[in-house]
């Protein structure tokens, strides 16, 4: 599954890079994320929650940072279990940060696999939450810096 | 599948009752087509299932009265598609129920069910929607009355307390109104839809009075378009506005790309379909 | 004998014989047995799709109330030292072994009395992996970058597999070749060179009775219940497992809820027995239906094909590359390579052929045999090229055909001489009954009529053996023991029509005992539409033998010729009471030349041919790409129809099994992983996706040297449909896919990009 996307946002591009890439804001933006643990400069764990309905889903999942290349690419790896469930999840984000009149445009991809019998079925509304979290990532980032910010995902 | 207690109360209240409303793994069960995918799955988790089937009959069967149709929660769908008052009140709901799942779904899936499972592939929320249906909901607190449009808020997401229940869906007669569901399915006739398409138009003379129309399965929920239905008030029912309607839906909906076709795709598709769907309702009997 | 001779048994549209007992429910399954003391299995699958397992914790799984055990590939170790098996390689573990090699492979077993404790336990097992590159596309596995199994380990059953013993740093298992003529000098005096390429997706047979076995193992013998569609191989396999002779070893078939090549060789088996080992307890193994999909598939493939014709239109030459995405595990891919693959240049009297088959592995749930065994793949692609080239050179479809078919009495690209294929007669019976010379009507505005042909060649797969016993009772009640599985298809009545013709007598009255190898004897397996030649074969020449000792008998008892004294009365004259039995057997395998190994050729490449085809009618939606089949004509020959009305849904059934696989059917994967793996996502042609108007024909046709002058029928309506469809969209409205299925997007994708137009993704 893969989620692609572009957002603007009021702020150079130096600031912005030099707080995505720190884990602690970075996960801040995205929904349902917890316990973030540093475990050393580059790898992180935490707890993922989230739910569909009500169906819950709960994931102990691992971060690296695979790549920080300042002042515009951050590569970040992600490997998760559900709790209660066999499964896995595995992603790799990418974030492109590109200079634009004093704004910077954050392009960001997604790449994400989810096997065992989550993955199995239920695609149509794991999609749908994905774009879901997506937009509160967005809308997150944006609040997080100036306003004045547009979004064209 | 793991092992959950399976309760089966006498009466709504004692369903609502039984609901433990912080507790995510106690369900409501009817018709169990959907919910027993999840549990089969695994990736829902029953410790308790309160069966509805023995809750008295007032929540099953279809009444004709005052102009409206009230379905109790608890009708099978395949009655709605045999029923003679149903053909009379609301003709299009039956011409829809052949290619709704097959035979064996459709003789044990609810009508409560179909609209409180928050799917948007279901076939039966877009047309209650496009009639102006209205769900009267029973939880702990009272009742409430609900248009459909208002209970569905997202995938797989309703306004639905934990311990509110559907009880029934009353639709208006058609009256004048001419409907018609365009349903779109990329692979098996009887598949989910890539697309749903559901109106209900009321026009004169080829001259539009007011129409309600919605986009279903392409999009998160089943969705009214209020530009589409704002640009066929008052238009005259010709190819231009017909367009018109097919671009102003396309503008509007927000679509989902999936197996069964790219967003892409479906928005094309529902370009062409819009008007296709307002053409047939002009062409069916009210 | 004392019955009114009966009517002729061959020809009659008998209905079938277990119908009654299947509608009523009273049919046994093995998917619904039950023996005493039984435990049930569920099991933990890779969520990798190819890893080093680092570690598997079962101690919580075993600890929840109710399990009886849990189990690793290292416990099946215990009791199988060797615990791989496979009819091509020996390449798949009973569980996991070290490495694991695709999402949805067995990891770890647990067993308990109630199923749903057992798959409770199963969710409770950790497994950990180091994850390795994956390969999920059967020509970047050609490459050999990714290589899904360190070394290659052919079984010995097959001579041609022997080269690749140890092989490494390689996921070909078969590279088939075969060379006629000169292929490279005729495309260089072609007058045009036409070149394609054409893939085609996963899909995988969905019996309605998922797979299930159960094994009850004792010390001095083992007998296992299986829906299985070949119980003589699955004996000798797990003889060899075991190092058992195969008399310690009972197979034993109920009735299975449909096959499709899907329930050959070992699929549960060996599981059951391993756990039935370890727990000393009868086990059953039963899928649901999601899991089915992580067990045996259909191959997926990329064919390139290439083809030169001279300025009259004759083809001079076709090259033909075949990759077969044959996933994690061999299992019979080999043989889908080089038995189909020697087809791959289709239906035509060409003079160069030159064609590569290759068999690779991939990190996906494994391919085997599935209703064509690789030739509704090749059909696919080389009908679709054949009529690309006519439209290339302006010609009529048909006639193109014709000039270029490969007649009775010409030598096939194998060197064998092609006889008693009635492939003309087939082509031309399509062409009929689509009126094709009459004028089309092409639709209007935005639904366009096309129409399209098309017409398949097969070799039964051989040398293949079948044994039969036709056993008279002193009443004169007859039995008959064979090893083909009525699956559906309707075997059980088809043999005993052809023993009561020989016998003269109802087929009803006739038994076909249950399969059980104890009883059973030898056969090859009921696949590949081989049992109704090869086992007609065999239960005609037992029952012929019993005709010729009942005939002994009355000698022997002083009945003068020709008398018309009842069996009965035969056996008490000569046992002094009703008393004895007669019994004849018979065995048939037919002769066969193995081809050369790097030529491919050989004189006698297989005991029949089979032909069909099928012409489609459509209806295209211009403005949504929908498309509509209203007419869908399957001709086949099948020699001479044993049952019509059983050829008639054997017809109707392989083609609408194909119209699945044409439009819409797909397993859908992402990351290794397939997303749709249940009925609620993953649809087949339901009553609705019937075309309009289905026609089914089997052509006048006499196998000379069958059974009746019957030969097969159960794949031959697949051939055809795929391209016959894809030929009708090209006719349609000028868009040609080359990637199945046959979606509606694709086709309007086409559209706009014919238009100019194409259609930009958001």
């Amino acid at each position: 599954m893969k989620v692609e996307g572009e957002i603007s946002v009021g702020a150079p591009r130096k600031e912005v890079f030099s707080r995505l890439s720190d884990a602690h804001f970075f996960a801040s933006c995205i929904d349902g994320v917890s316990d973030l643990t540093e475990i050393d400069s580059t790898h992180y764990s935490a707890l993922f929650a989230t739910k569909i309905a009500y169906m819950r889903f709960n994931f102990k999942v691992n971060v690296e940072m695979s790549r920080i290349a300042p002042p515009s690419e951050i590569e970040a790896k992600v490997e998760g279990t559900p709790m209660g469930a066999v499964g896995r999840l595995t992603a790799t984000a990418t974030t492109q940060l590109g200079e634009r009149d004093g704004q910077t445009d954050i392009r960001y991809a997604i790449d994400a696999t989810l096997t065992g019998k989550l993955g199995s079925i239920g695609q149509p509304v794991l999609k749908a939450k994905a774009k879901e979290m997506e937009k509160q990532f967005a809308a997150r980032l944006q609040a997080a810096f100036a306003s004045g910010a547009e979004s064209a995902p | 599948m793991t092992p959950f207690e399976l309760i089966e109360p006498q009466s709504l209240k004692e369903a609502v009752a039984l609901i433990d409303p912080d507790d995510p793994t106690v369900r409501p069960i009817a018709g169990g087509t959907a919910l027993m995918l999840m549990m089969k799955a695994g990736v829902f988790q029953p410790s308790r299932l309160i069966s509805l089937r023995k809750v008295d009959n007032d929540l099953s069967g279809i009444k004709a009265e005052g102009g409206a149709l009230t379905i109790g929660a608890l009708t099978p769908l395949a009655e709605l598609e045999h029923s003679a008052e149903v053909a009379k009140y609301t003709p299009v709901i039956p011409r829809i129920m052949p290619r709704l799942s097959n035979v064996r779904v459709r003789n044990v899936a609810t009508v409560g069910g179909a609209l409180a499972h928050g799917d948007p592939h279901m076939d039966l929320p877009p047309v209650a929607m496009a009639l102006a249906g209205r769900v009267r909901i029973v939880g702990a607190g009272g009742e409430r009355e609900l248009p459909v449009e208002d209970l569905l808020t997202g995938y797989y997401e309703t306004a639905l307390s934990p311990n509110e229940l559907i009880a029934s869906l009353t639709i208006p007669a058609q009256g004048k109104a001419r409907a018609a569901y365009m349903k779109v399915t990329a692979g098996a006739a009887d598949d989910w839809p890539a697309l749903g398409v559901a109106v209900a138009v009321e026009a004169e003379g080829g001259r539009i009075g007011s129409a309600r129309v919605v986009v279903s399965a392409a999009t998160p929920k089943a969705t009214r378009l209020a530009s589409v239905e704002k640009l066929l008030a008052g238009a005259n029912l010709d190819d231009k506005t017909l367009k018109a309607a097919g671009d102003a839906a396309a503008e509007e909906a927000e679509i989902i790309g999936d197996v069964r076709g790219s967003a892409a795709y479906k928005r094309e598709l529902l370009r062409v379909t819009m008007g296709r769907a307002l053409r047939a309702a002009a062409g069916a009997r009210p | 004998m004392n019955a009114p001779p009966a009517a002729k048994q061959i020809g009659r549209s008998l209905p079938r014989l277990e119908a009654r007992a299947k509608v009523t429910g009273r049919a046994e399954y093995t998917h619904t047995m039950r023996l005493p003391g039984m435990l049930s299995c569920k099991l933990l699958r890779s969520t990798v799709a190819h890893g080093r397992i680092k570690s598997i914790d079962v101690s919580e799984a075993r600890k929840l109330p109710g399990v009886f055990g849990v189990y690793t590939g290292e416990d099946v170790k215990k009791v199988i030292p060797d615990p791989y098996y496979g009819p091509a390689f020996h390449d798949q573990p009973i569980l996991a072994l070290g490495k694991v090699h695709y999402v949805g492979e067995p990891v770890a077993a647990v067993l308990a009395e109630d199923p749903h404790v057992a798959e409770q336990a199963a969710q409770l097992i950790a497994a950990d992996y180091e994850e390795l590159p994956a390969v999920f596309d059967e020509v970047e596995a050609a490459e050999n970058k990714t290589i899904v199994h360190e070394g290659l380990k052919p079984a010995t059953t097959f001579a041609d597999l022997k080269h690749l013993k140890g092989a490494k740093n390689t996921n070909c298992a078969l590279d088939f070749k075969l060379r006629r003529g000169d292929a490279d000098k005729a495309f260089a005096g072609a007058a045009q060179v036409f070149e394609h390429t054409f893939k085609t997706q996963k899909v995988l047979h969905l019996a309605f009775e998922p797979h299930a076995s159960i094994a009850d193992y004792k010390d001095d013998g083992v007998t296992i219940y299986s829906a299985s569609q070949g119980p003589s191989f699955v004996r000798t396999e797990i003889a060899r497992l075991l190092g058992w002779p195969e008399n310690l070893v009972r197979i034993k078939v109920p009735y299975l809820g449909a096959g499709y090549g899907g329930k050959l060789y070992i699929k549960l088996e060996a599981l059951a027995l391993a756990l039935s080992m370890l727990a000393r307890r009868p086990v059953k193994v039963a899928l649901t239906m999601d899991e089915v999909f992580y067990t045996i598939t259909k191959h997926p493939s990329t064919f390139s094909i290439k083809t030169g014709v001279d300025k009259d239109g004759r083809i001079v030459a076709r090259q033909c590359d075949v990759w077969w995405n044959g996933g994690a595990y061999a299992d019979i891919g080999p043989r889908v390579t080089q038995k189909s693959g020697f087809t791959a240049s289709g239906p035509y009297d060409i003079d160069n052929v030159s064609i590569d088959s290759y068999a690779l592995y991939t990190n996906l749930p494994p391919a085997g045999a599935l209703r064509g065994f690789g030739i509704p793949q090749l059909v696919w692609a080389y009908e679709s090229h054949t009529d690309m080239i006519a439209r290339a050179l302006d010609r009529d479809p048909l006639d193109f055909r014709r000039q270029n078919l490969l007649r009775d009495g010409r030598p096939h690209a194998t060197g064998t001489i092609l006889k008693d294929v009635a492939i003309e007669k087939v082509l031309d019976t399509i062409a009929e009954r689509m009126n094709w010379d009459a004028p089309f009507d092409r639709g209007s505005g935005t639904i366009r009529r096309g129409r399209g042909l098309a017409i398949g060649l097969k070799a039964v797969i051989s040398p293949t053996t079948s044994v039969a016993i036709v056993n008279v009772s002193a009443d004169g009640s007859v039995t008959v023991y064979c090893g083909t599985i009525d699956m559906g298809q309707g075997s059980d009545t088809a043999m005993a029509q052809m023993v009561g013709e020989v016998l003269n007598m109802q087929a009803e009255s006739i038994r076909i005992v249950p399969r059980d190898t104890d009883v059973t004897p030898y056969d090859m397996g009921t696949l590949g539409s081989r049992s109704l030649f090869h086992m007609g074969h065999a239960v005609r020449l037992a029952a012929e033998e019993a005709k010729a000792k009942i005939a002994q008998l009355a000698r022997d008892v002083g009945e003068p010729e020709g008398s018309n004294a009842p069996l009965r009365d035969l056996f008490v004259k000569k046992y002094g009471m009703q008393a004895g039995n007669i019994v004849g057997t018979g065995i048939y395998k037919p002769d066969y030349t193995p081809p050369d190994p790097a030529t491919g050729q050989t004189p006698n490449a297989t005991p029949f041919w089979m032909t069909a085809g099928a012409g489609a009618e459509i209806e295209v939606d211009t403005e949504t790409g929908q498309l509509r089949v209203t007419r869908l004509v399957n001709v086949a020959d099948v020699g001479t129809p044993i049952n019509p009305k059983v050829v008639e849904t054997q017809l109707s059934g392989a083609a609408l099994m194909q119209l699945g696989f044409t439009l819409f059917e797909k397993m859908q994967i992402d990351g290794g992983q397939v997303t749709n793996a249940s009925l609620a996502d993953y649809k087949i042609p339901g009553i609705h996706d019937v075309p309009a108007a289905m026609e089914n024909e089997a052509v006048e046709a006499y196998q000379s040297n069958g059974p009746f002058g019957a030969k097969g029928v159960g794949e031959l309506a697949t051939f055809g449909v795929s391209p016959a469809i894809a030929n009708a969209i090209e006719d349609a409205v000028g868009v040609r896919l080359t990637e199945l299925p046959l979606t509606p997007e694709a086709v309007f994708r086409g559209l706009r990009a014919k238009a100019g137009q194409p259609l930009e993704d958001e």
